[in-house]
């Protein structure tokens, strides 16, 4: 018999057991999942888009206004005689280490720093991308994206995205204690937890990603969430934020004190988050230093200034990039960061999945460009959605983006679910509409801008998932 | 809203008459007197036909006092007589001591005990399910005991209070013997001579590992209304908050005589240079308990919600023996509670007067909900005040208060349970 085997043959059945054996060894160790799940975020983070944009206007815009925020941080360095970037003298190093977990004892005299622009310049910014502003009346509907050659989606497209919710499918965000409709569980919530605890063991990226359409309870958010970006935290990971702690500690850049600013402003008021704000100061200082962010985003960010670092002209290391991430903070920036504190008690696991979520999503709506998910197609299809489904109440409001910090945090975390399950921001317009039209009354009964602010000022009371439901679901 | 038109109608038409109800308070420029107010009561004198008294504990103690036979059947008032029992340090640890021993004496399952290990490696003996009050003597009464259990573990820090005072007044914390002696020595020079109640303090000790939220201590304020004492009728209100130091937690011998370090009391923080008026220093309950299940889990969480509800009814079974259970009386107590690392909750006071002064817009807002909801809880559904009421509120009436111990109902199922295993009740038709 054995000499009736080839030696072919032998070793071919010898490769395919090495193969079987390599495959059960490597689910074994559960590295299968691993690499599908290196492959998942490797593909996620291939940019499809083409080096120009197509639309000249705006490449012109997104310069123009990147040059007016740089010439905007030059002035404000001359106005308060300081430089953009200075090595810190070592007694100045030494108090800010040593108060590195206290930041907010740090005394900075901040009274004459301004924030260099607030999400209201930058939208007005957006209102004239072409140039040209339609005259109307007062009191007649102005649009102001509509003449864009871009697609956007129509809300019957937008709930063949979002099926799960047009489909009316039980939603943990809009009756978490409603009976479930699996056999073991005795609420929606409990049904939940069950299902998420064996996806968030299994591990697998697509899959969280799925279950994260429907909601997830508080409890696995966190394991979820990190899972799903691929923001675990190992131990090449502390290092790495720790590098960026040093180089916080070194080197003296004039949006440092923006940053403080806007964590004052931000969160140190903020009676939801001011017990974090000693966190926020490390994530968000360390994040202006990260050099990986604007390689990452290279081509969906604009181009950042070079600037020599005063204090040591000899070295050859003292020329940065300013800031070294590429993203120079707006009023209320922090605001992208705190909901997670909600979730991550650690610096560092904090910094990554904020730095994930940045990258992924929050970054498309600060740069003109004509990338679908992208600020300009955003505001488009807001206004589109408003004139095709609530033609009467197009008066002339201009806060296109919810502002986050008005929404209680829970309701901001389920929002934040949505947006990581179906990978896409355009719920944020749909939201938009769908407060709208849930406020349209008092708006109807209100007649002046303010008024109209007034009325959607206080978002405290609103359940975000139920809304958006509504809207999704055909009448 | 509904429940304010509701109590404001319904008293102005019952029976046909025009009657307004009245009000007194003893305090001015306070939320009670404009949720009253805002309510349609008048405001008289303490000496006037009041429906409603919301007096301080000291005139609450000499109406009853002087003139109990006055108190008529559409008159309510806002403290229990001897509500010290449950609200004076001393007293309280006395009672709940007194309880513990009841109950271990009948062998009841609730007084089993256990064998642990403190931090100091030694082996103590602990009750199970009701050790939730810091070990607590009472000085100088039981200033030798205190010496034995000092000399056991000395590493242990203790934390002295003045059973009189309030609002973090006189506290100190010590961790080695000589300072209370040299308090003790101090202290003499100046009370030797006037020997009542508030020269009584407790040493407790001290939990030196409290949860810290953003490195921050904090401990729990928690509304809780007592109805009636017997049978015991109490409500828990959603919306407790957590006050915050506003400085970092450091347990090291230097920052011990920081008060901005270790005491939560707002009246303390108030005085800090780090105290911010947009928050004060409060974090919601409901974002407390957002924060502990995504960074601990739910089932943590949930335990620790259940512990603290515990915690709450078998305090005021302590006291319920020794309460006069005044049918006029109605009471909200202020919980504070500390949360430690381990997330088990410890009882560390009670208020019987918790300020209704809101510090922050949202504190207001939250007070005013608070006496709203008193008023329809402690109100019969026509609205007008009765001391022979059942006191048994609707669900609606409840508002944001969750029904934390009724006996009445608890006996009403048990007489169900009865006559159902016995066949006589109304299920076995």
């Amino acid at each position: 018999m054995a000499d009736g085997v080839s030696p072919l043959v032998w070793k071919e059945e010898r490769e395919i057991s090495f193969m079987s054996k390599c495959h059960k060894a490597m689910k074994e160790k559960g590295l299968d999942t691993k690499l599908r799940n290196t492959v998942f975020h490797w593909v996620r983070t291939q940019n499809k888009q083409s080096k120009l944009d197509p639309l000249t206007s705006l490449t012109k815009a997104s310069v123009q206004w990147e040059k007016r925020i740089h010439k905007s941080l030059n002035s404000m360095c001359s106005d308060l005689e300081t430089s953009l970037a200075k090595f810190r003298f070592q007694s100045e190093l030494e108090e800010l280490a040593e108060k590195w977990n206290e930041l907010s004892t740090y005394n900075l005299d901040l009274s004459k720093y301004r924030p260099v622009y607030a999400p209201k310049d930058f939208l007005e910014v957006l209102i004239t991308l072409s140039g040209y502003v339609p005259f109307t009346k007062e009191d007649e509907p102005k649009w102001e994206f509509a003449h864009l050659p871009l697609q956007v989606k129509t809300l019957d497209q937008l709930r063949k995205i979002y099926i799960e919710w047009s489909n009316g499918e039980p939603l943990l965000g809009v009756s978490p204690n409603m009976p479930s409709q699996v056999n073991d569980f005795p609420t929606l919530e409990a049904e939940r937890i069950g299902l998420g605890e064996r996806v968030a063991a299994l591990g697998y990226a697509p899959v969280i990603q799925e279950y994260l359409k429907r909601g997830s309870p508080q409890c696995l958010r966190a394991k979820l969430w990190a899972q799903v970006l691929g923001a675990e935290v190992s131990a090449q990971q502390i290092s790495y934020f720790n590098q960026l702690k040093r180089s916080v500690l070194e080197v003296d850049l004039m949006i440092d004190k923006l940053i403080f600013k806007d964590v004052q402003l931000t969160a140190s008021n903020d009676d939801q988050y001011f017990v974090f704000e000693d966190l926020l100061y490390q994530v968000m200082l360390c994040f202006s230093r990260d050099c990986e962010v604007m390689q990452q985003l290279r081509g969906s960010t604009g181009t950042p200034l070079t600037v020599a670092i005063k204090g040591r002209q000899t070295s050859a290391d003292s020329v940065t990039v300013f800031p070294p991430s590429g993203i120079i903070p707006f009023h209320g920036f922090t605001m992208y960061a705190t909901p997670f504190c909600y979730l991550y008690d650690d610096p560092v696991q904090l910094y990554f999945m904020f730095r994930a979520f940045y990258l992924r999503y929050w970054h498309r709506l600060h740069y003109i460009s004509t990338h679908p998910q992208g600020i300009v197609s955003l505001c488009l299809l807001y206004e589109r959605l408003l004139e095709s489904n609530e033609p009467l109440l197009w008066i002339h409001f201009r806060n296109i983006n919810v502002n986050p910090g008005h929404l209680p945090p829970e309701q901001l975390l389920l929002l934040w679910d949505s947006i990581l399950g179906y990978d896409c921001l355009e719920i944020l317009p749909l939201l938009s509409l769908a407060i709208l039209s849930f406020r349209k009354e008092n708006i109807f009964q209100v007649n002046t801008l303010q008024n109209v602010d007034a009325v959607l000022a206080d978002l405290s009371t609103i359940s975000v998932i139920p809304l958006l439901q509504l809207a999704l679901m055909k009448p | 809203m509904t429940s304010s038109a509701k109590i404001c109608t319904n008293g102005a038409t019952s029976n046909g008459l025009k009657k307004r109800l009245h009000f007194c308070s003893d305090f001015d420029r306070s939320i009670v007197i404009n949720t009253f107010l805002r309510h349609g009561w008048k405001e008289v004198s303490p000496e006037g036909d009041w429906n409603i008294y919301w007096s301080n504990t000291l005139n609450c103690r000499n109406l009853f006092m002087e003139n109990r036979h006055r108190l008529q059947d559409n008159q309510l008032i806002n403290h229990f007589p001897n509500h010290h029992e449950l609200v004076r340090k001393d007293l309280l640890v006395k009672n709940f001591n007194r309880y513990r021993k009841e109950l271990e004496r009948n062998n009841h399952p609730l007084a089993e005990k256990i064998q642990v290990r403190d931090p100091s490696g030694r082996t103590v003996t602990r009750y199970l399910y009701l050790d939730f009050i810091p070990t607590t003597y009472i000085l100088p009464t039981d200033y030798n005991l205190f010496l034995e259990e000092y000399r056991k573990s000395p590493q242990t820090t203790w934390i002295l209070k003045p059973c009189g005072k309030s609002q973090g007044a006189g506290i100190i914390l010590i961790n080695k013997l000589s300072q209370l002696k040299k308090w003790s020595r101090e202290s003499k020079k100046y009370l030797q001579h006037q020997l009542t109640s508030k020269d009584t303090y407790v040493i407790s000790r001290y939990i030196d590992n409290p949860l810290l939220i953003g490195g921050k201590k904090f401990d729990l304020r928690i509304y809780v209304l007592v109805t009636s004492y017997r049978p015991l009728k109490a409500y828990m209100f959603r919306n407790g908050f957590c006050r915050f130091c506003s400085m970092k937690y450091d347990k090291s011998l230097t920052e011990l005589d920081n008060v901005y370090v270790h005491l939560t009391n707002v009246s303390v923080q108030k005085h800090g240079e780090e105290y911010n008026e947009s928050h004060g220093g409060k974090l919601g309950i409901q974002n407390l308990k957002l924060y502990l299940q995504g960074t601990r889990g739910s089932d943590v969480t949930k335990r620790l919600f259940e512990d603290i509800q515990w915690l709450i009814v078998h305090s005021l079974k302590a006291v319920a023996p020794v309460m006069l259970n005044d049918r006029h009386c109605f009471e909200c107590y202020g919980y504070d509670i500390i949360i430690d690392t381990d997330l088990k909750p410890w009882l560390i006071e009670v208020n019987a007067s918790p300020s209704m002064v809101g510090t922050t817009e949202n504190d207001r807002i939250l007070k005013n909900r608070l006496v709203d909801n008193i008023l329809s809880v402690v109100l019969p559904p026509n609205g007008i005040p009765d001391a022979r009421w059942n006191k048994t509120p609707s669900s609606d009436a409840l508002g944001d208060f969750d029904v934390l111990i009724d006996e009445d109902l608890i006996y009403k199922d048990n007489i169900a349970q009865l006559a159902r295993e016995t066949g006589q009740g109304p299920m076995r038709k």
